[in-house]
């Protein structure tokens, strides 16, 4: 177990330790490329990481600035096109992970990348980016995962714009809604690991990080929660894992 | 076999003044055809339905001037440098009709273009805002249905064969054989278009693209024109000829948080300019451009100590 770590660290281990050996994932670039180099350096050496731009399993040695930055396709071992990852490999069903990023989510998982409500504008909001891939991977990944910060306006009721299915208006309305029943969402954030693994599909406190307070969880959450005082801690990152993180795949610090 | 080499004025010229579908071929800040907008507007071509799938500076510089009435597409940005604000603030202002999709739906749709059927089904979108919107909108784009093999919903994707699309790419030859290095988002783009123009770094031989035909992404039957545009994405990375450049994407994220500013780069450096030589020696030349220049191997400027 390591000493000291940052929160960065502890994500970037945690969403690292959910990716099994011989997963296929998409990712993004940030804290969810970190985490799948890490797990590839360590227990899941045969992951298979695709780029929705087209590029598959590159080996990088200098971090981009995005998925379309020349510096992450370096020792690809296949380029494609758009159709050739998001159809070809993810609407086929080969995708076990998908690790996603977001403006908000809400209670039962769905997550906004589009844009925010506000009274400044004369539209009625701010839009920041949209889908690109991250609808499609919500929609056909066996098993999704957010990255998000905590706090108490980007963990609402409902989201202001609805860009990546979770489980709709939970219970069974993502299956009856017609779309691909997935194993689970867990969503990491600074504080502790969220999951939906309930009957009505309703945000639940998994893991709390270690010096969390259930307080503090409940206190940045826009979104009833009840936390048993019993509820589990998150693993601590090993001495080799932060080695790792520090001297290998984020030298520079850039996400971690 | 013929030549469809022409120059970038002249190729622009081809496109009605108005009302035309344009689909881009730029994916955030690599491979956009900078130089072909930057004609674009100069000729001051009005009303464009552009179509782009994961959009860049080239549909933003559209947008900004003017030149865009109505913009499909799934999301946009200048990676970590920032956002497409010039985008987002006339979507905030109701001043631009947007149809918004997932990076696999829109792709599906050129798809479907390209291979001259009239729709095709996903079960992407489902349960969206995107769809939702789009419906909402009235657009013909999408249809929720029940398939007839399955039973199951489905949301089927009316196929695009846009009038024209641009792509930006490292080498063709004259006859229109193109060779794209490095991942090809743009391919069923290109193929679904009733016109491809592609802007190259540069014009091979034959000899070349016979010698290198593995890399050749799009045969030249689909091609309509080549034109060499040297730096034809600056500011923007062309994987294995130059890669970004990052202070002048610093200098434009702050630019484009500013209408006012945006205006005076436009004016400065688009309508100021009279060819894409000229801008190039506007931002600084070879002094500039040969600092960007990438390695062979890795495909990017690796520093040399």
């Amino acid at each position: 177990m390591a000493e000291k770590y940052t929160t960065n660290e502890l994500m970037a281990v945690t969403a690292s330790r959910l990716l099994r050996d011989s997963d296929n994932i998409v990712v993004g670039l940030g804290l969810p490329q970190i985490a799948a180099q890490l797990a590839k350096t360590t227990h899941a050496p045969n992951l298979n990481i695709v780029y929705e731009i087209g590029s598959i399993n590159p080996d990088a040695i200098e971090m981009g600035v995005g998925i379309a930055d020349p510096r992450l396709w370096y020792q690809s071992q296949y380029f494609t096109s758009f159709v050739g990852t998001m159809g070809h490999v993810l609407q086929k069903g080969m995708i076990d992970v998908g690790f996603l990023g977001a403006l908000q989510v809400d209670k039962h998982g769905n997550l906004n990348s589009t844009h925010l409500k506000t009274s400044k504008t004369s539209t009625g909001i701010r839009h920041f980016n949209g889908s690109g891939g991250a609808a499609d991977m919500a929609c056909f990944s066996k098993r999704i995962m957010a990255v998000m910060k905590h706090d108490k306006r980007k963990f609402v009721d409902k989201v202001d714009f609805l860009t990546s299915v979770g489980y709709l208006d939970g219970s069974d309305s993502r299956s009856r809604e017609g779309l691909p029943m997935c194993e689970y969402i867990k969503i990491i954030t600074n504080l502790c690991v969220f999951g939906f693994d309930n009957e009505e599909r309703v945000l639940a406190v998994e893991t709390l990080h270690p010096g969390i307070s259930v307080q503090e969880v409940i206190d940045n959450t826009g979104i009833e929660l009840s936390i048993p005082e019993a509820v589990k801690r998150t693993d601590e990152p090993t001495e080799e894992e932060i080695s790792l993180l520090r001297n290998q795949i984020d030298p520079l610090k850039m996400f971690i | 076999m013929k030549s469809k080499v022409m120059g970038l004025s002249e190729a622009v010229k081809e496109i009605p003044n108005e009302g035309a579908c344009l689909a881009l071929g730029g994916f955030a800040i690599t491979r956009n055809p900078i130089a072909f907008v930057h004609e674009i507007i100069r000729q001051q071509k009005k009303d464009l339905d552009v179509y782009q799938t994961v959009a860049g500076m080239d549909t933003e510089l559209l947008v900004g001037a003017g030149c865009v009435k109505k913009l499909n597409y799934t999301s946009g940005s200048l990676d970590r440098f920032g956002r497409l604000e010039r985008i987002n603030a006339d979507i905030d202002q109701g001043k631009l009709d947007i149809r918004e999709y997932s990076g696999l739906s829109l792709s599906m749709r050129f798809l479907a273009g390209a291979m001259g059927i009239p729709f095709i089904p996903t079960k992407a979108l489902l349960g969206t805002h995107m769809l939702r919107d789009l419906i909402e909108k009235k657009d013909d784009g999408v249809r929720v249905e029940t398939s007839p093999f399955d039973g199951e919903k489905y949301v089927y994707l009316k196929a695009i064969q846009p009038d024209i699309a641009v792509i930006h790419a490292q080498y063709a030859d004259k006859t229109g054989n193109v060779i794209i290095e490095g991942p090809k988002w743009d391919v069923e783009m290109a193929k679904s278009a009733k016109k491809l123009y592609v802007t190259v770094e540069k014009i091979v031989s034959e000899e070349y693209i016979k010698q290198n035909v593995e890399k050749v992404a799009i045969p030249s039957l689909y091609t309509h024109a080549i034109i060499e545009v040297p730096f034809g994405a600056f500011p923007n990375a062309v994987y294995k000829v130059y890669d970004y450049d990052r202070e002048y994407l610093i200098d434009y994220a702050k630019t484009n948080k500013n209408i006012d500013k945006y205006d005076n780069y436009l004016k400065e450096y688009v309508l100021g300019t009279k060819d894409h030589n000229e801008f190039l020696e506007k931002i600084g030349g070879l002094a500039r451009l040969s600092n960007i220049k990438a390695d062979p191997i890795f495909g990017y400027k690796v520093e040399v100590s």
